[in-house]
Protein backbone atom coordinates (compact mmCIF):
# COMPACT_ATOMS: atom_id res chain seq x y z
CA UNK A 1 0.00 0.00 0.00
CA UNK A 2 1.53 3.09 -0.97
CA UNK A 3 1.22 6.13 1.49
CA UNK A 4 -1.27 8.34 -0.63
CA UNK A 5 -3.56 5.10 -0.50
CA UNK A 6 -3.06 4.55 3.18
CA UNK A 7 -3.84 8.29 3.86
CA UNK A 8 -6.84 7.64 1.67
CA UNK A 9 -8.03 3.98 3.75
CA UNK A 10 -7.68 5.98 7.03
CA UNK A 11 -9.21 9.22 5.97
CA UNK A 12 -12.29 6.82 5.03
CA UNK A 13 -12.06 4.81 8.08
CA UNK A 14 -12.74 8.07 10.18
CA UNK A 15 -16.22 8.11 9.80
CA UNK A 16 -18.81 6.35 12.11
CA UNK A 17 -21.06 5.57 9.63
CA UNK A 18 -18.33 4.02 7.37
CA UNK A 19 -17.29 1.67 10.34
CA UNK A 20 -20.66 0.48 10.92
CA UNK A 21 -20.97 -0.35 7.20
CA UNK A 22 -17.49 -2.03 7.42
CA UNK A 23 -19.09 -4.38 10.40
CA UNK A 24 -21.80 -4.99 8.81
CA UNK A 25 -20.10 -6.39 5.66
CA UNK A 26 -17.84 -8.35 7.88
CA UNK A 27 -21.03 -10.49 8.65
CA UNK A 28 -21.84 -11.19 5.17
CA UNK A 29 -21.89 -9.60 1.46
CA UNK A 30 -24.91 -6.78 1.51
CA UNK A 31 -26.89 -4.96 -0.65
CA UNK A 32 -27.44 -0.83 0.33
CA UNK A 33 -31.00 -1.07 1.50
CA UNK A 34 -30.03 -3.59 3.80
CA UNK A 35 -27.41 -1.99 4.67
CA UNK A 36 -29.93 1.03 5.00
CA UNK A 37 -32.48 -0.82 6.97
CA UNK A 38 -29.71 -2.34 9.39
CA UNK A 39 -28.28 1.41 10.29
CA UNK A 40 -31.04 3.76 9.76
CA UNK A 41 -29.25 6.00 7.12
CA UNK A 42 -31.12 6.59 4.01
CA UNK A 43 -30.01 4.63 1.17
CA UNK A 44 -28.39 7.68 -0.55
CA UNK A 45 -26.26 8.11 2.05
CA UNK A 46 -24.97 4.42 2.49
CA UNK A 47 -24.15 4.63 -1.74
CA UNK A 48 -22.21 7.62 -1.01
CA UNK A 49 -20.46 6.12 2.12
CA UNK A 50 -19.79 2.48 -0.28
CA UNK A 51 -18.39 4.94 -3.01
CA UNK A 52 -15.59 6.44 -0.87
CA UNK A 53 -15.26 2.78 1.02
CA UNK A 54 -14.84 1.71 -2.43
CA UNK A 55 -12.24 4.42 -3.60
CA UNK A 56 -10.65 3.56 -0.37
CA UNK A 57 -10.45 -0.19 -1.61
CA UNK A 58 -11.94 -1.43 1.57
CA UNK A 59 -15.14 -2.86 0.05
CA UNK A 60 -15.51 -4.42 -3.70
CA UNK A 61 -18.82 -4.60 -5.44
CA UNK A 62 -20.20 -7.32 -7.86
CA UNK A 63 -24.04 -7.91 -9.28
CA UNK A 64 -26.23 -10.34 -8.10
CA UNK A 65 -29.07 -10.65 -9.75
CA UNK A 66 -31.06 -7.16 -9.45
CA UNK A 67 -28.96 -6.53 -6.50
CA UNK A 68 -25.37 -4.66 -6.73
CA UNK A 69 -23.62 -6.56 -3.87
CA UNK A 70 -21.06 -4.96 -1.42
CA UNK A 71 -18.20 -7.32 -0.20
CA UNK A 72 -15.31 -6.18 2.57
CA UNK A 73 -12.09 -6.36 1.14
CA UNK A 74 -10.15 -8.35 4.07
CA UNK A 75 -6.78 -8.72 2.30
CA UNK A 76 -6.52 -5.08 3.32
CA UNK A 77 -7.47 -4.70 6.52
CA UNK A 78 -4.98 -7.86 7.40
CA UNK A 79 -2.22 -4.95 6.42
CA UNK A 80 0.21 -4.93 9.82
CA UNK A 81 0.19 -1.13 10.14
CA UNK A 82 3.91 -1.37 11.02
CA UNK A 83 4.15 -2.30 6.99
CA UNK A 84 2.08 0.95 5.99
CA UNK A 85 4.89 2.86 7.83
CA UNK A 86 7.65 1.06 6.47
CA UNK A 87 6.20 1.93 3.13
CA UNK A 88 8.87 4.58 1.57
CA UNK A 89 6.84 8.05 1.95
CA UNK A 90 6.32 9.93 -1.56
CA UNK A 91 7.97 13.06 0.05
CA UNK A 92 10.82 11.16 0.38
CA UNK A 93 11.34 10.50 -3.60
CA UNK A 94 10.72 14.29 -4.07
CA UNK A 95 13.54 14.91 -2.02
CA UNK A 96 15.62 12.82 -3.36
CA UNK A 97 14.69 13.88 -6.60
CA UNK A 98 15.38 17.96 -5.40
CA UNK A 99 18.51 16.19 -3.92
CA UNK A 100 19.41 14.58 -6.92
CA UNK A 101 18.65 17.97 -9.22
CA UNK A 102 20.91 19.70 -7.07
CA UNK A 103 24.03 17.30 -6.87
CA UNK A 104 24.01 17.71 -10.53
CA UNK A 105 23.51 21.36 -10.35
CA UNK A 106 27.21 21.49 -8.10
CA UNK A 107 29.20 19.35 -10.65
CA UNK A 108 27.97 21.04 -13.47
CA UNK A 109 29.02 24.39 -12.23
CA UNK A 110 32.70 22.93 -11.01
CA UNK A 111 33.75 20.60 -13.18
CA UNK A 112 34.14 21.73 -17.23
CA UNK A 113 35.39 18.80 -19.21
CA UNK A 114 35.81 16.43 -16.37
CA UNK A 115 38.44 18.73 -14.70
CA UNK A 116 37.92 20.72 -11.22
CA UNK A 117 37.71 24.19 -11.96
CA UNK A 118 37.87 25.48 -7.69
CA UNK A 119 37.22 23.88 -4.76
CA UNK A 120 33.98 24.84 -3.81
CA UNK A 121 33.73 27.26 -0.47
CA UNK A 122 30.74 25.73 0.86
CA UNK A 123 31.22 22.20 2.75
CA UNK A 124 28.11 20.58 1.28
CA UNK A 125 29.51 21.85 -2.39
CA UNK A 126 32.59 20.15 -1.95
CA UNK A 127 31.61 17.07 -0.30
CA UNK A 128 29.91 16.70 -4.05
CA UNK A 129 32.33 17.24 -5.50
CA UNK A 130 34.74 15.05 -3.31
CA UNK A 131 31.93 12.06 -3.97
CA UNK A 132 32.71 12.90 -7.64
CA UNK A 133 36.63 12.36 -7.37
CA UNK A 134 36.27 9.63 -4.85
CA UNK A 135 34.12 7.48 -7.56
CA UNK A 136 37.59 6.88 -9.94
CA UNK A 137 38.39 5.07 -6.87
CA UNK A 138 38.10 1.20 -6.80
CA UNK A 139 36.60 -0.53 -3.50
CA UNK A 140 38.63 -3.12 -1.83
CA UNK A 141 42.10 -1.42 -3.67
CA UNK A 142 45.01 0.01 -1.75
CA UNK A 143 46.55 2.47 -3.48
CA UNK A 144 49.51 4.04 -2.93
CA UNK A 145 50.02 7.84 -1.95
CA UNK A 146 51.54 8.28 -5.53
CA UNK A 147 48.99 6.45 -7.24
CA UNK A 148 46.01 8.20 -5.08
CA UNK A 149 47.76 11.88 -6.16
CA UNK A 150 47.78 10.79 -10.24
CA UNK A 151 44.05 9.86 -10.25
CA UNK A 152 43.42 13.29 -8.13
CA UNK A 153 45.60 15.29 -10.33
CA UNK A 154 42.98 14.44 -13.45
CA UNK A 155 40.52 16.34 -11.84
CA UNK A 156 42.79 18.73 -9.73
CA UNK A 157 46.08 20.22 -9.61
CA UNK A 158 46.37 20.81 -5.89
CA UNK A 159 46.04 16.97 -5.20
CA UNK A 160 47.51 17.13 -1.66
CA UNK A 161 44.66 19.64 -0.55
CA UNK A 162 42.00 17.26 -1.95
CA UNK A 163 43.99 14.33 -0.94
CA UNK A 164 43.34 15.51 2.64
CA UNK A 165 39.89 16.68 2.21
CA UNK A 166 38.69 13.28 0.92
CA UNK A 167 40.50 11.55 3.92
CA UNK A 168 38.84 13.92 6.67
CA UNK A 169 35.04 13.65 4.67
CA UNK A 170 35.75 9.56 4.98
CA UNK A 171 35.82 9.29 1.64
CA UNK A 172 38.96 7.05 1.35
CA UNK A 173 41.12 5.66 4.73
CA UNK A 174 44.53 5.15 4.98
CA UNK A 175 46.87 3.17 6.94
CA UNK A 176 50.96 2.92 6.66
CA UNK A 177 49.62 0.30 3.88
CA UNK A 178 48.35 3.14 1.67
CA UNK A 179 44.97 4.61 0.34
CA UNK A 180 41.72 2.72 0.18
CA UNK A 181 37.81 4.10 -0.76
CA UNK A 182 35.43 3.30 2.37
CA UNK A 183 32.11 2.08 1.76
CA UNK A 184 29.16 4.18 3.15
CA UNK A 185 26.39 2.22 4.79
CA UNK A 186 23.62 1.84 2.16
CA UNK A 187 25.51 4.12 -0.46
CA UNK A 188 28.08 2.47 -2.70
CA UNK A 189 27.45 -0.73 -2.49
CA UNK B 1 -47.13 40.68 7.12
CA UNK B 2 -48.91 37.83 5.36
CA UNK B 3 -49.90 34.93 7.88
CA UNK B 4 -48.76 32.57 4.81
CA UNK B 5 -45.30 34.23 4.63
CA UNK B 6 -45.14 34.60 8.67
CA UNK B 7 -45.24 30.48 8.97
CA UNK B 8 -43.04 29.84 5.76
CA UNK B 9 -40.63 32.02 7.62
CA UNK B 10 -40.83 30.14 10.34
CA UNK B 11 -41.07 26.90 8.93
CA UNK B 12 -37.67 27.82 7.40
CA UNK B 13 -36.01 29.26 10.07
CA UNK B 14 -37.28 25.97 12.39
CA UNK B 15 -35.65 23.66 9.53
CA UNK B 16 -32.29 26.04 9.48
CA UNK B 17 -32.04 25.66 13.38
CA UNK B 18 -32.60 22.02 12.78
CA UNK B 19 -30.24 20.82 10.66
CA UNK B 20 -27.29 23.20 12.78
CA UNK B 21 -28.41 20.97 15.73
CA UNK B 22 -28.01 17.77 13.88
CA UNK B 23 -24.97 18.79 12.16
CA UNK B 24 -23.36 19.45 15.57
CA UNK B 25 -24.75 16.33 17.05
CA UNK B 26 -23.25 14.07 13.66
CA UNK B 27 -20.13 16.22 14.06
CA UNK B 28 -19.64 14.98 17.60
CA UNK B 29 -20.72 11.27 16.76
CA UNK B 30 -17.46 11.49 14.01
CA UNK B 31 -20.34 11.16 11.01
CA UNK B 32 -18.45 14.35 9.28
CA UNK B 33 -19.96 13.73 5.93
CA UNK B 34 -23.29 13.06 7.34
CA UNK B 35 -22.70 16.80 9.23
CA UNK B 36 -21.85 18.29 5.72
CA UNK B 37 -24.70 16.97 4.30
CA UNK B 38 -26.85 18.92 7.25
CA UNK B 39 -24.41 21.98 6.01
CA UNK B 40 -25.77 21.60 2.54
CA UNK B 41 -29.48 21.08 3.58
CA UNK B 42 -29.00 24.34 5.93
CA UNK B 43 -27.49 26.43 3.09
CA UNK B 44 -30.89 25.39 0.86
CA UNK B 45 -33.27 26.39 3.16
CA UNK B 46 -31.05 29.71 3.72
CA UNK B 47 -31.47 30.46 0.35
CA UNK B 48 -35.19 29.93 0.31
CA UNK B 49 -35.65 32.27 3.07
CA UNK B 50 -33.55 35.20 0.60
CA UNK B 51 -35.87 34.44 -1.74
CA UNK B 52 -39.07 34.49 0.72
CA UNK B 53 -38.08 38.40 1.58
CA UNK B 54 -37.08 39.04 -2.11
CA UNK B 55 -40.49 37.56 -3.23
CA UNK B 56 -42.26 39.66 -0.57
CA UNK B 57 -40.56 42.78 -1.44
CA UNK B 58 -41.24 41.87 -5.47
CA UNK B 59 -44.93 41.44 -4.39
CA UNK B 60 -45.02 44.74 -2.46
CA UNK B 61 -48.61 43.56 -0.68
CA UNK B 62 -50.21 41.95 -3.61
CA UNK B 63 -49.93 37.71 -2.27
CA UNK B 64 -50.35 36.51 -5.59
CA UNK B 65 -47.07 38.42 -7.72
CA UNK B 66 -45.03 37.24 -4.30
CA UNK B 67 -46.56 33.28 -4.44
CA UNK B 68 -45.08 33.62 -8.57
CA UNK B 69 -42.13 34.97 -7.30
CA UNK B 70 -41.27 32.36 -5.22
CA UNK B 71 -42.67 29.85 -6.80
CA UNK B 72 -40.74 30.96 -9.94
CA UNK B 73 -37.43 30.96 -8.15
CA UNK B 74 -38.28 27.75 -6.87
CA UNK B 75 -37.54 26.22 -10.40
CA UNK B 76 -35.39 28.49 -11.77
CA UNK B 77 -32.61 27.75 -8.87
CA UNK B 78 -32.91 24.29 -9.16
CA UNK B 79 -32.04 23.90 -12.55
CA UNK B 80 -28.65 23.72 -12.56
CA UNK B 81 -28.62 21.31 -9.82
CA UNK B 82 -31.09 19.02 -11.66
CA UNK B 83 -28.36 19.46 -14.72
CA UNK B 84 -25.58 18.77 -12.32
CA UNK B 85 -27.21 15.76 -10.83
CA UNK B 86 -27.64 14.37 -14.28
CA UNK B 87 -23.98 14.94 -15.35
CA UNK B 88 -23.03 13.26 -12.33
CA UNK B 89 -24.88 10.29 -13.40
CA UNK B 90 -23.67 10.03 -16.53
CA UNK B 91 -20.51 9.91 -14.89
CA UNK B 92 -21.52 7.62 -12.21
CA UNK B 93 -20.14 10.18 -9.91
CA UNK B 94 -22.05 8.74 -6.65
CA UNK B 95 -21.07 11.78 -4.44
CA UNK B 96 -22.00 14.28 -6.58
CA UNK B 97 -25.28 12.40 -7.46
CA UNK B 98 -26.13 12.22 -3.64
CA UNK B 99 -25.06 15.79 -2.80
CA UNK B 100 -27.13 17.17 -5.64
CA UNK B 101 -30.15 14.60 -4.90
CA UNK B 102 -30.23 16.14 -1.59
CA UNK B 103 -30.56 19.19 -2.57
CA UNK B 104 -33.39 18.73 -5.24
CA UNK B 105 -35.34 16.98 -2.31
CA UNK B 106 -35.00 20.06 0.29
CA UNK B 107 -36.00 22.17 -2.64
CA UNK B 108 -39.57 19.73 -3.03
CA UNK B 109 -39.95 19.95 0.48
CA UNK B 110 -39.32 23.71 0.80
CA UNK B 111 -42.15 24.14 -2.36
CA UNK B 112 -44.75 21.51 -0.76
CA UNK B 113 -44.29 23.30 2.40
CA UNK B 114 -44.99 26.27 1.03
CA UNK B 115 -48.33 25.77 -1.30
CA UNK B 116 -49.40 24.33 1.95
CA UNK B 117 -48.97 27.46 4.05
CA UNK B 118 -50.70 29.25 0.90
CA UNK B 119 -53.81 27.57 1.14
CA UNK B 120 -54.14 26.87 4.89
CA UNK B 121 -54.21 30.90 5.24
CA UNK B 122 -56.16 31.49 2.10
Amino acid sequence: MTETEAICLFKCLADKSRLQILKSLMIEDMYVERLSERLGITPPTVSFHLKKLTEANAVTSYKSQYYMMYHLNRKIFETPILEILKEKSDDADMQAQRDAEYRQKVIDTFFEYGKLKSIPAQLKKERIVLEVIAESFEFDRVYTEKEVNLLIADFYDDFCTIRRDLVSEKLLDRNTAGYWRVKSAGKDH
Amino acid sequence: MNDAIKRMNQFLNDQIELCRKEEKSLQADSRKDEADFQKIKANVYDIFRTILSAAQKAGSGDLEKTKEFFLLKAEQIPANWKAAYETAKLHDDTKRMVIEELKLNTIEEIKKEFLRCWEETK
